[in-house]
Parts: structure tokens; sequence; C-alpha cells
């Protein structure tokens, strides 16, 4: 768009797309955004889009009512894959949420000023992808209601969980995430629900709002502990954001499976998870940005940044891909050796190799400044990564466990349909979710805009980092 | 554009070319002593010395491409130090052909007499043995240098007014690290992993990538403390420079130990047979007294002392803390290559320091002289990127 009004004070850096568009000012920044939640106006395209969703989402409804009073035996894992969608889709979904962390966190303390109108939707997405993530081991006790067991307490039975297995950890990691996440979000969201508060015209919402924002005057108390406490939860995060993933990796790699156990997982796991949570970042904002006609602040610099950090963590997880192949050889190790094979050639081999394809060689069009431009390329890609991912969990954990070390327990696994329901149940839940928090709350940071408007940068020059 | 004021006397780096060339003659002496009374001792130690000196170059060639590739006002400073270090490359190839010619001495894969009683050395041969493993490093040492070659030259150019070579550096360092990534992987599992021939770890690239760059930004700080003394980097070097690169030294100073736990956690539970023998010879005796030492001296000191943000904004401290990870990568090497010759017992020698210093001395002597040998003071683009980056 807009390439001829780009201003650049100096013909330093390769010419690059402003992080807004031009002509705005704190006016027409806060106009914008706000009226996507303020207005009364329903567009017939979310309606639709909500409740397709939200059907969807009854599927869960549907897919949970059988689990529960059947068992989970309508699910299909059973020996020798004794771990299916289950865990498949926990891990998905988790290391979608992944994104979120790293836009609002990590790049919020590498002072990357392109993340700030990306980084609350992504932080929503985080949100809704670890409660869709939850649902698996949740519903995989069978007993949800007991969940609590989970947790070291004193009790009665004289029960406790095993310190020692890495599940006990993702309790502890994943739960600790969705808290922090949940905060950091919420903490972001006060100074804009204050925004909304004033702008209201609604009673009601000016009292769910007023509620919400709890009592944020914007004085300059408010506005230095708020950056305090801001920063802190950022740094809080990023330790746990890799922590998250590497346990995650640890549910296979602390086992002794051929495939599983491999000192590569946790730092390619986290890498596979950045890769999957821009992708999906990417599947979202832009059919967003071009439906609210957010044009100016979801820039194609942003799209452009996404995908070269699609690329780079992309070629990470095929560096984990690579090596797998290159030790199940130089291992001399016949049973590491029968994995590699049996994913080059096995009854799934076409797992494997659709997977090679999604996330090995479609993304690496990326590396091409044209194609990163091309939004209706860059979302399909980003769809194939969606897939591409999903795929790299179904290879790493069926196509390792399905074939045991005897032959006479090998098997094939399938998905009941009440596997495959939860799973689309799931998607519906996130995408209901998402369809209420755009219309609901606002979906770009009003007031970290504002930084960004030329009025702002017009500021006094202040020395110092944090 | 004025590469003439680059000349300024630096009479620092003459002192450290000094320096550099008094320990490499001693460690020299003391190495062709040991020739005489231990020659095995020599080579296991050199290779030790060489392990720590080759990541300097190959650490900043990876720096000097990711500040290509993303900017970031710490390459301004950086960036003529780490182009400097790694136009030491064809030093440090030329330092591996000691290894080269004592192949058998240091790697059981190469004796044949053990290969014909080991099952897993004959499935390994086809890529441990002699010719494709002096072929491999080869064709390493080439592909670095073709890099090494070309973003120095490029920068040359860009001194010389092209307005092009900026995207051009841009367009060579994103295939460039990929190239890096994956020879540095293979390069340390022939140099370094294939000690223990029959053990495998796929995170160990990674481990030694994250070394060489903790190493490579001690090496930076240092030059820096040295450099700022005098012009042109007098008065341009300040403060948040080094805040910048002690985060940096912070953050990778986390991903060693992420790794370094990772790798340790996983095979230590999994207890594999082909596996945990290389834990177990490096947890017990005196070598499991320098393992609890990398725990404090690799990860908790430095992570504290760089936490604290007053730390990393004063040239002088900053400095002893980079020697300290200097230091303690010597060690961390010491304690990945030494167990392989005395598994059961610990067993340090006097060489274990004698061969590295030879080597790192030599390496500085010839650094410094890089250093002087280009100018020093940023590249115009590189100021302006940093003046218009400023907020």
């Amino acid at each position: 768009m807009d390439k001829e009004l780009v201003q650049k004070p100096i013909a330093v850096g390769i010419a690059q797309d402003p992080v807004i568009g031009p002509g705005h000012d704190y006016t027409t920044v806060t106009d914008k955004i706000s009226e996507l939640v303020l207005t009364t106006k329903i567009h017939k395209e979310w309606v639709i889009g909500f409740l397709f969703s939200a059907s969807l989402a009854s599927l869960l409804g549907v897919a949970m009512y059988f689990l529960l009073f059947k068992g989970i035996g309508v699910w299909a894992p059973n020996v020798p894959v004794g771990w299916g969608f289950d865990i498949i889709n926990f891990v998905w979904w988790i290391g979608i949420g992944h994104a979120g962390t790293l836009i609002s966190a990590i790049l919020l303390l590498l002072k990357q000023e392109w993340r700030t109108s990306i980084n609350r939707f992504a932080e929503a997405m985080t949100l809704f992808a670890v409660a869709c993530a939850g649902m698996y081991p949740l519903m995989h006790t069978g007993r949800p209601w007991l969940a609590y067991w989970m947790l070291p307490y004193p009790n009665t039975m004289g029960m406790w969980p095993q310190p020692r297995s890495p599940l006990l950890w993702d309790v502890f990691a994943v739960s600790t995430y969705a808290t922090v996440s949940a905060l950091f979000w919420f903490v972001g969201l006060i100074p804009d629900l204050a925004t909304l508060r004033d702008k209201a015209k609604h009673t009601v919402s000016r009292y769910i709002f007023g509620a919400l924002s709890m009592g944020w005057r914007g004085s300059a108390d408010h506005w230095q502990r708020y950056e305090m406490a801001y920063l802190l939860l950022a740094g809080l995060s990023t330790p746990l954001v890799v922590s998250v993933h590497t346990i995650v990796s640890f549910d296979f790699a602390i086992g002794i499976i051929p495939g599983w156990h491999t000192t590569i997982f946790p730092p390619y796991f986290v890498a596979g998870a950045i890769f999957a949570g821009f992708a999906m970042v990417l599947t979202l904002a832009i059919p967003m940005r071009a439906f609210y006609k957010l044009e100016d602040f979801i820039t194609m610099h942003h799209i452009e940044n996404m995908c070269k950090v699609m690329l780079a963590t992309g070629i990470i997880v095929v560096y984990g891909y690579f090596l797998e192949v290159f030790f199940g050889w130089y291992s001399a190790n016949e049973y590491e050796k029968a994995v590699i094979m049996n994913r080059f050639t096995g009854p799934y081999a076409w797992s494997y190799w659709a997977l090679i394809f999604c996330n090995g060689l479609a993304p690496q069009i990326l590396w091409w400044k044209k194609y990163r431009r091309n939004l209706l390329l860059v979302w399909i890609i980003s769809n194939i990564v969606s897939v591409g991912m999903w795929l790299e969990r179904w290879v790493i954990i069926v196509v390792s466990l399905h074939r045991d070390f005897i032959p006479a327990s090998w098997g094939y696994y399938t998905p009941t349909i009440f596997d495959e329901a939860f799973f689309a149940g799931t998607i519906g839940l996130f995408l209901t979710l998402m369809f209420l928090f755009v219309r609901l709350l606002p979906s770009i940071a009003m007031f970290e805009m504002k930084l960004l408007v030329p009025a702002a940068k017009a500021r006094p020059e202040s020395e110092g980092g944090h | 554009m004025s590469s003439h004021a680059a000349t300024a006397t630096q009479p620092n780096l003459d002192r450290v070319q000094q320096v550099g060339l008094g320990a490499f003659g001693a460690g020299l002496a003391l190495c062709l002593f040991g020739l005489m009374s231990n020659p095995d001792q020599v080579m296991r130690s050199y290779l030790t010395g060489f392990l720590l000196t080759v990541g300097l170059p190959l650490g900043s060639l990876v720096l000097l491409m990711v500040h290509h590739l993303v900017g970031g006002q710490w390459g301004m400073v950086m960036r003529r130090i780490l182009e400097a270090s790694t136009r030491t490359l064809p030093l440090v190839a030329v330092m591996f052909i000691p290894v080269l010619l004592s192949l058998p001495v240091l790697y059981k894969w190469a004796r044949p007499e053990v290969v014909a009683t080991d099952k897993i050395l004959q499935a390994k041969a086809l890529y441990l043995n002699v010719p494709f493993f002096i072929g491999r490093t080869v064709f390493y040492f080439v592909v670095w240098g073709l890099f090494v070659y070309a973003l120095n030259r490029l920068t040359t150019k860009q001194d010389a007014g092209d307005t092009d070579a900026k995207r051009r550096l841009n367009n060579i360092s994103g295939p460039g690290i990929v190239v890096f990534a994956l020879t540095v992987t293979f390069a340390v599992i022939d140099w370094a992993m294939s000690l223990d021939p029959h053990w495998f770890s796929t995170i160990f690239g990674v481990i030694f990538m994250v070394g060489q760059a903790l190493s490579t930004l001690s090496l930076v700080v240092i030059c820096l403390a040295i450099l700022m003394e005098h012009a042109p980097m007098k008065g341009l070097v300040r403060p948040n420079h080094f805040h910048d690169i002690g985060n940096l030294m912070l953050a990778f100073t986390m991903l060693w130990a992420y790794t370094s736990f990772s790798q340790f956690l996983i095979i230590w539970s999994g207890n594999l047979p082909e596996e945990i023998p290389w834990f177990i010879h490096r947890l017990h005796g005196g070598w499991g007294v320098i393992a609890g030492m990398l725990i404090v001296f690799h990860w908790a000191l430095p992570f504290i002392l760089l936490l604290m943000r007053f730390n990393k904004r004063k040239a002088g401290m900053l400095s002893k803390i980079a020697i300290l990870i200097l230091v303690i990568r010597l060690i961390d090497l010491t304690w990945i290559v030494q167990p392989n010759f005395n598994p059961d017992h610990f067993s340090l020698h006097w060489l274990d320091l004698a061969a590295p210093m030879a080597l790192i001395g030599l390496w500085l002597a010839f650094f410094a002289r890089q250093l002087k040998a280009r100018p020093l003071e940023p590249t115009e683009i590189d100021r302006l990127a940093a003046s218009a980056g400023h907020h």
C-alpha cells in the first residue's frame, strides 16, 4: 500500500514499511480501535463466523458427553499406541500458544516496536489455545472432577503424584503458564479498558468496563507502576514460555522409546512451538486485518517480520529432523535405525513425507520478499505449517509407538469418531473465543499504538535503556 | 568515509600482540618439552586448546551474520572486532594440522586394531574413517573461509562507499547462518563427539555453538574495554553498548545451562548403556568436582553477576566477568575432552594449561594484527543506523 508515503529520515537500511500507517494521531488510533468494540452494529459476516464456530464448539460438548458417560475407551489409544489424539492435540495447542508470549514478552524485552499492534491479539490467542490444550489432559483422566489429585497435597489416601514424571512437571508448568499469561494479558488491557469506560455510551458497558479497569485514572503514578509491573511480568513470562515446551518435550525425551529419547528435543520443541504459533497468528491476523480494515495498524512490516520468524524457527525444526535422521544412523543402534526407516517407508510414511513438505519445503518460499508480501500465499503457507506441526506430533507419537520392540505387539492406530469430534470441538472453542474477543475487547493495544504515532516520537529522547 | 583516521595508533594493541606472542613462546617451549616426555598428552591438551581457539573466529562469524541480518546497536561497536576475529580463520585452519597428523592418538576409530574388534565402530566406519574425516574438515574450513572472505570484502566495499553492500551482506547472512549451523554441528561431532565414538547426543552441536558465542562475546567485551581508551573508539563506546552485550552474555549463559542441563537430564533419566557412560566418566571422582564447578562458575555466578544492571554498564566489571567466562570455557572443554583419555580416574596435566596457552597466545597476536590492519571506527552506515534507531 502507501509505499510512497513512507518517510525515512536517513536512507540507512533496506527500505521497510512503517509499523503504523501514515496520518494517524492519538485520536484516530483510539477511535479506529475502540469503534470495533463500542459500535452497536453487528456485521453479518461476524454472526455467520461466530455461529459456525459455536456449533463446532458444541461438538466438543457432545464428544465430552460420550467420553464421560462411556469412559475413555471411546478414544482410540490402546496397546501399543497408548497416546494418540489426546497428547498430539495437547502439544499442538500448547505450541500455538507460545507465539503470543514470545510476541508480548520476549519482543518487548528486545525492544522490538513492531510487536505492538499484534501483541494483544496474540496474547488472547495464547490464552484460548492453552484453554483448548488443557481440555485434553483434563478429559483424559476420565474423571475431570478429580483433577486436583494431580496436585501434591497431604490427603487421607496417602497418595502423592510421582515427582519423577514429566507429566507432573507439565501440571505445574502449564498451570503457571496459563496463570501468568492471563495476568499479563489482563494487566495489558487495563489502560484500554479505562479508555473504553470513558468512551462507552451505554450505561451497562460503562459499568462493565469501569469495573474491569479497576479504577484506572491514568495518573503518572499509575503509569509508573503499570510500566514496572508490565516489565516484570514480561521478565517472568520469558523463562516460562521456554520451560513449558521444554517440559512438554521431556514428556517424550525422558522416556527411552526410540524416536522420543533424543537430547535435541527441548530446543527443537520450543522452536516448533514458536513456528506453529506464528503460523496461527498469521492465519488469524490476515483475515481480521482485511475484514476490519486494520491495514494501518497491522502493516506489511508486521506480516513480513512474522514470516521471517516463521522461516527461522521452521529451519531450526528442520535442523532437528535432519539430526534425528543422521543420528538414527550414527547411533549404530538397530532400534534407532528401525524407527527412522519406519518413518521413511513404514505404514505411516505418508505422514512423514507430508510433514517434510509442510514444515521443510513449503516455508522456504518465504526467503523471498516478493512472496512474503503476497498475503494470500502467506496465509496458505501458514495453514500448511499448522498442518505440518500437527503432523510432526503425529509422527513423533504414533509412528514411534505403533511398532513396539516385539513385532508380535505391533499395531496400527486410527482415531475414532470421538477423537475427531473432540479435536474439531476444540478448534470450534478456540474460534468462538477469538470471535468473542475481537467483538468485546480492543484487539489492538490502543495506548501502545499511540506511542508509535509521529506526535509521540517527537518527544525528547530519554537516555538509557531498561 | 575516512579510513585514514583508522590508522591512529593503538599502543594497547601492540601490547596485546606482545603478550600473545609471549604466551605462545612460553606455551610452545613447554609443549616441546612435553613432546619429549609425553607426546600423547601434548596432543590431547592441544585438542582442548584448539576447540577453544576455533570457537572465537566461528562465534565471531555467526554473530557477524546475525548482526547483518537483524541489526541492532550492539553491532556498531562490535563489527570491526568480529571481522578481525573471523580473518584469523586461516591461522586456525593451520592449527588443525597437528591434530590431523595424530588422529590415531586421539581418536579410537582411527586405530584399525580397535575397529577390528568393535562391531559398533565397524558400523560407523562409513562416516568415521580417516580420509573422510580429513575431507570433511577441509570442507568445513573452505565453506567458512568463503563466508569470511565475502563478508570482509563487502565491508571493504562499504567503506569505499558502495551503497549496495548492505543489501548483499544481508542476503549472504541468512543462508550463511543455516550453512554455519550445519557445518559447525558436524565439525563438533567429528572433532569432539567422536572422541568417544560409541556415544551420541543430538544437542551436542547446539551446546558447542552456544559456548562459542559466549566466548566470542567475552572476547569482544575485553577488546572494547582495551580499545575504548584511545581514538577512534574513545567516547564512542558507551555504557549502553556494554549493557547490550552484557545482556547477550546473560542470554547465552542461560542457553548454555539450558542445553547442557537438558542433555544431562535426558541421558541421566534414560540411563541407557550406550549413552550413560559419557556422564558416568564425567561425574565421578575429580571429574565430578569439575562438573560441580561448571554449575557454579559457568552458570550460577555469571548468571547472578550478569543479572545486575550495574555490572553490565561498567567496562571494568564486565571484562572481569568476561575473563571468568573465558577461563570456565577452557575448563568446560577440558571436562568434555580429557575424560575420554582417563575415564576411570581424574587426571589433569600441566600440559592442559600449556597447550591452550600457546594456541590462544598465537591467536591473540594474530588477531591484534588483524585489528590493526583495518579501520577500527564503525562503518558510516552502522553509525547512521545506530543514531537513527536510537530511542
